[in-house]
């Protein structure tokens, strides 16, 4: 039953008892810069890429009249994030222990600190015995944390305004299956998303990303890789005019070297990540020759990831 | 209320119709709205556009109907400046009854008197502090606002191979090649023009064919962009825009003809690729002309066969009006074009 503090009947029967709620990461995004609405008017935008290997989990266990704390202490965001979930179920003065668990690194670029936040709102959530729309999720962790990406909607694939928390289009399907091997340039520290600098893009920038917007949507709705491998390029590209990334051009080199569709970045992080075609007959040998030449040449955090299911990888 | 109706937006965005098995078409009713309400709303957002400002620009053809639409609806002044040669009555009473100011322009020679017309324009903007001159021919926010015809094509056909369109300022064609050839590198980019137009290295001359080609190089043609080149003469046009209403039952302007005709040739002779084909406006300012049989019949040599492919040319020079010329234009500058066609003469 769900706990409502105006309900005359609510017990909240579940509290004292811990509650479980997860999110997963991202490796990115496909596309960044700046959309139109359906009024014309400009907003910062992005569609996410998920990646549902790595997780965080929260357990909360509830209290009344109490306060809330959380572990590890500092992640302060998840925590707010509790609270503005217990203040949109009308328990504000609920409180009790927040924990975090996640095996996503901070500050590369993964999400680790949305997946937080939207594991701690889910996590409430079902404490109170009950659960959330993604677009309430998203609302919540806008204002738990400024900017939040798109992991509430799992698989859903779109445009997402990250500042506002509200989907710009649904493309009506997840992304088409690939194989992703993700690796970050050795030299790169953590980087706080909310302090950097949003880019100013030029008239050209976002008329190309309109165009850009139209081609996932061709991807998701034909489910066409390929289609969104270029998006996904064009947009790093246009990041890399804004947001230099160290050894951009030498990765480039490699995806065009190796048969990759498309190269992939964490627009505000370090990663990279090349997307590759599960069904190609060349998958293994490419994979292992792109893993040699990125660890010769020093990358880091080297990984190989299995797309919305794509397959392909099981044999590394 | 929360109504997301914008009937500008709407009435810009073309229908696609497919023309055959590897080709489709953005049919657009009025496709200079596109540039215009960019432009427009360009100018609007940056300041430069306020209310009461006096808006003008020169153009005898569709741009001015569509800043006449828009700037009714906006509540601005405008005046165009057009010449006497080139604009029907009929127009010009649809024009003013939109509130438009328009101005013709003696034209003694024949060839348009644009230097005339722009000296008129100068002349009001010197003479009044709150201006705005759209230009068509040189604002980036012409091509840069067919990044929207760009992004239908491929939310519809996912890949594109080839892209034809009518020139005339150079912004749709240009400006939809620019955005598509970013997305599919290996794109071919077809420009149509007509007989005596100068964009593609034709000499200066009367055109018959109007809505296409131009007596001057607007700065929004991008020469280097272009592939092949197609001449398509006047008649050429209306058989083609007949064998659309016939064929297909749509009912475009001639010049729309002229970028099916190209088009459909195109398709038939790269049958694994994948056509897209711009088609700027309506047949109704034609129904008096094109589409009448007792117009048609008093042009000299009407009737006359239609063409159904084009004659390749090695030296660029102006054709007959049942004629269609093509010519390997390969990217080039048009500089670079014309040197090799005089290095040719010698």
């Amino acid at each position: 039953m769900t706990c409502i503090a105006e309900s005359p009947r609510s017990q909240c029967a579940a509290l004292g008892k811990p509650a479980k709620g997860q999110a997963h990461a991202h490796h990115g995004e496909l596309l960044q810069g700046a959309f139109e609405d359906d009024q014309g008017r400009l907003h910062r935008g992005l569609v996410t890429l998920p990646l549902d290997s790595l997780r965080s989990t929260a357990i909360i266990k509830l209290k009344k009249d109490n306060l809330l704390s959380v572990k590890p202490r500092t992640r302060m965001k998840a925590l707010r994030a509790a609270q503005l979930a217990l203040e949109h179920f009308g328990h504000p003065t609920f409180g009790g222990r927040l924990s975090i668990e996640s095996d996503i690194p901070v500050g590369h670029g993964y999400g680790s600190s949305t997946a937080d936040v939207v594991a701690s709102i889910r996590a409430v959530a079902a404490a109170l015995g009950t659960k959330l729309l993604p677009s309430t999720i998203s609302r919540l962790a806008v204002a738990a944390e400024t900017a939040s990406d798109a992991i509430a909607f799992e698989a859903e694939a779109l445009l997402f305004a990250q500042r506002e928390g509200v989907v710009l289009e649904h493309f009506g399907g997840a992304l088409p299956p690939f194989v992703l091997v993700g690796f970050k340039a050795n030299d790169t520290s953590g980087i706080n998303t909310i302090e950097l600098a949003p880019a100013r893009y030029s008239g050209q920038e976002i008329q190309l990303f309109r165009v850009l917007r139209g081609m996932i949507a061709r991807a998701v709705q034909y489910q066409d890789p390929r289609l969104l491998g270029r998006a996904a390029t064009l947009s790093a590209h246009i990041s890399q005019r804004h947001l230099p990334k160290p050894f951009f051009d030498f990765v480039i080199g490699l995806a065009h070297h190796h048969q990759a569709f498309g190269i992939q970045v964490a627009h505000s992080g370090s990663l990279f990540g090349l997307m590759l075609d599960p069904r190609s007959v060349s998958l293994r040998a490419d994979i292992h020759a792109i893993v040699a030449a990125l660890k010769s040449a020093g990358f880091q955090d080297i990984d190989v990831f299995s797309v919305n299911g794509a397959g392909g990888t099981h044999e590394l | 209320m929360n109504f997301e109706i914008d009937y500008f937006r709407a009435l810009e965005t073309p229908r696609l119709a497919r023309l055959g098995p590897n080709i489709v078409a953005a049919a657009f009713p009025l496709m200079k709205l596109m540039p215009a309400r960019f432009i427009l709303d360009r100018a609007e957002k940056s300041g430069e556009l306020k209310a009461g400002v006096h808006i003008v620009e020169t153009t005898s053809g569709t741009f001015g109907m569509a800043v006449a639409l828009l700037a009714a609806a906006r509540g601005y002044r405008l005046t165009l400046v057009t010449a006497a040669t080139l604009i029907d009555q009929a127009y010009q009473h649809r024009l003013e009854r939109l509130g438009a100011n328009v101005v013709p322009i003696e034209d003694e020679r024949g060839d348009g008197n644009q230097s005339g017309r722009l000296a008129h324009l100068q002349a009001i903007m010197e003479s009044e502090a709150d201006t705005f001159w759209t230009r068509q021919y040189d604002s980036a926010g012409n091509w840069l606002s067919y990044a929207r015809l760009a992004e239908q094509f491929v939310r519809s056909m996912g890949q594109v191979d080839w892209l034809v369109g009518c020139v005339g300022t150079g912004g749709s064609l240009c400006g939809t090649g620019t955005f598509l050839r970013q997305l599919y590198p290996h794109l071919k980019i077809a420009a149509v023009d007509t007989h005596r137009s100068v964009l593609f290295g034709q000499p200066v001359g009367k055109r018959m064919l109007r809505g296409l080609g131009n007596s001057v190089i607007p700065k929004n043609v991008q020469h280097h962009l272009v592939d092949e080149v197609h001449w398509v003469g006047a008649y050429a046009a209306y058989h083609s825009a007949h064998s659309l209403l016939r064929n297909h039952g749509i009912f475009m302007g001639p010049t729309s003809g002229a970028a099916a005709l190209v088009g459909g040739w195109i398709a038939r002779t790269n049958p694994g690729a994948v056509v897209a084909v711009i088609m700027p406006d309506e047949g109704f300012r034609h129904a008096n002309t094109v589409y009448n049989d007792q117009w048609l019949s008093s042009l000299p040599g009407w009737p006359c066969e239609a063409t159904s492919e084009p004659e390749a040319l090695s030296v660029i020079e102006p054709g007959a009006e049942w004629e269609w010329t093509r010519f390997d234009w390969r990217r080039r500058s048009l500089d670079e074009v014309q040197r090799s066609q005089n290095r040719r003469a010698e």
